[in-house]
């Protein structure tokens, strides 16, 4: 399975395989749940939200300068 | 209620919340230091409530005052403006244009864009316009032949600048435009990184002065307030999603390297491993470190007017000495003009 995530800000888009819930996404991705807010279809999802193959997500750092 | 156990559940983490603490319907947001989750309304309606409840808690305001809210078109100062006005207040948007290119265009148009679908009014300032410099300047200024020899000729950092500026130029406009009241989008975050920056060098005037409101203690200045300061910034973010408020996602391009940055990095390293670290460290210290500073005069400063600008400023140690305020020493030496005073 694949899904898609854009990462605001800056706006790039990364492909993972193999993560099956948002909280894996995040690990994957080597962000603190914390500080970003993940978001699918423009609605807030929690991290035991399961996704499935060809999901598309925002994750949205949520803490000024958190980009850098 | 217990989730569902999912391949990537780690053992021995405590699980997210799947349904909302308050009404068990599905959750759209964990809260961690907090414990719980919430849905969609009974989230918004958690903020709304405790912004509510600081208000009356520190007397932030009277029943339908009329308010100035500075806004940057980020999701805090749009999120405290929409509460404000959902709240009954008489509301109106300050916008400073600090001149940061496309980011500063971008940030006035979200302002701009919410004023107009909530029938509100914008009042905006250019930094530029009434004062000659723009924050880029001032970065440029810093950054041009680098290092800390650039720096100390520049004087401040451009955020320093930049912060220093707004202060100034919001007490000032609201005086300008007959208001009482100035708000300010701080957050959990945001007062809770000043907090621990404080610590570390033991600033105790600063420390004193450091509160959810400051009364206006001298004719010349007006009563600032923070309503979002028991809000965590990464709720402010989930308020405006979940209110349908459009912010400016994208980063102020000069934020790389700023010193409050690095102390938000660490006290969220801090919270993983703890939640409610940085709401123990700050509500602590409102509750009991600030008024015992305050009962201690920790922060003796007399106030007295500018000599360049009028503006209130503190006394300066040296009696024989003008008082200039710290926004004109600091043009000054943007613009390598001569101080100028009465």
């Amino acid at each position: 399975m694949r899904v898609t995530a854009r990462i605001r800000p800056p706006g790039r888009t990364v492909e993972l395989d193999d993560v099956t819930t948002v909280a894996a996404l995040l690990r994957a991705l080597d962000l603190r749940p914390q500080t970003v807010l993940v978001l699918r279809d423009g609605m807030l999802v929690i991290e035991s939200e399961p996704l499935r193959d060809g999901d598309e997500v925002e994750v949205r750092h949520a803490i000024s300068g958190g980009a850098r | 209620m217990t989730p569902p156990a999912t391949p990537d559940s780690q053992a021995g983490a405590r699980r997210p919340h799947a349904r909302c603490g308050r009404c068990l319907a599905p959750a759209v947001i964990n809260i961690r230091r907090h414990n719980t989750a919430f849905c969609q309304a009974c989230f918004l309606h958690t903020v709304r409530q405790q912004v509510e409840r600081t208000i009356h808690r520190h007397r932030m305001l009277e029943p339908g005052q009329r308010v100035l809210v500075a806004v940057s078109g980020g999701k805090d100062s749009l999120a405290l403006w929409e509460l404000l006005l959902r709240l009954g207040y008489q509301a109106d948007g300050l916008y400073l244009a600090l001149g940061i290119g496309g980011y500063s265009q971008r940030s006035q148009a979200a302002s701009q864009a919410f004023a107009d679908a909530h029938g509100a009014r914008l009042v905006v300032h250019d930094l530029a316009d009434e004062h000659g410099f723009t924050i880029a300047q001032a970065a440029a200024r810093t950054r041009v032949g680098g290092g800390r020899r650039a720096q100390k000729a520049a004087g401040r950092s451009p955020c320093g600048t930049c912060g220093l500026s707004k202060r100034y130029v919001f007490n000032d406009a609201a005086r300008q435009h007959g208001y009482e009241v100035v708000a300010t989008g701080h957050n959990l975050d945001d007062e809770a990184a000043v907090l621990f920056g404080n610590m570390l060098r033991w600033d105790t005037a600063a420390m004193a002065r450091q509160y959810p409101v400051l009364e206006a203690t001298h004719p010349g200045l007006v009563k600032k307030i923070k309503p979002l300061y028991r809000i965590a910034e990464r709720e402010t973010a989930a308020y405006c999603v979940l209110a349908g408020i459009d912010y400016v996602v994208e980063e102020c391009p000069l934020v790389a390297g700023n010193t409050q940055m690095r102390y938000k990095d660490m006290l969220n390293e801090l919270e993983e491993r703890s939640p409610s670290a940085k709401h123990d460290l700050l509500f602590g210290f409102v509750e009991r470190g600030a008024p015992a500073l305050r009962a201690a005069r920790a922060d003796r400063a007399e106030l007295v007017e500018c000599g360049s600008c009028g503006a209130v400023t503190q006394r300066p140690e040296d009696d024989t000495m003008t008082p200039v305020c710290a926004f004109c020493r600091a043009r000054a030496r943007l613009l390598q003009l001569p101080l100028l005073t009465t």
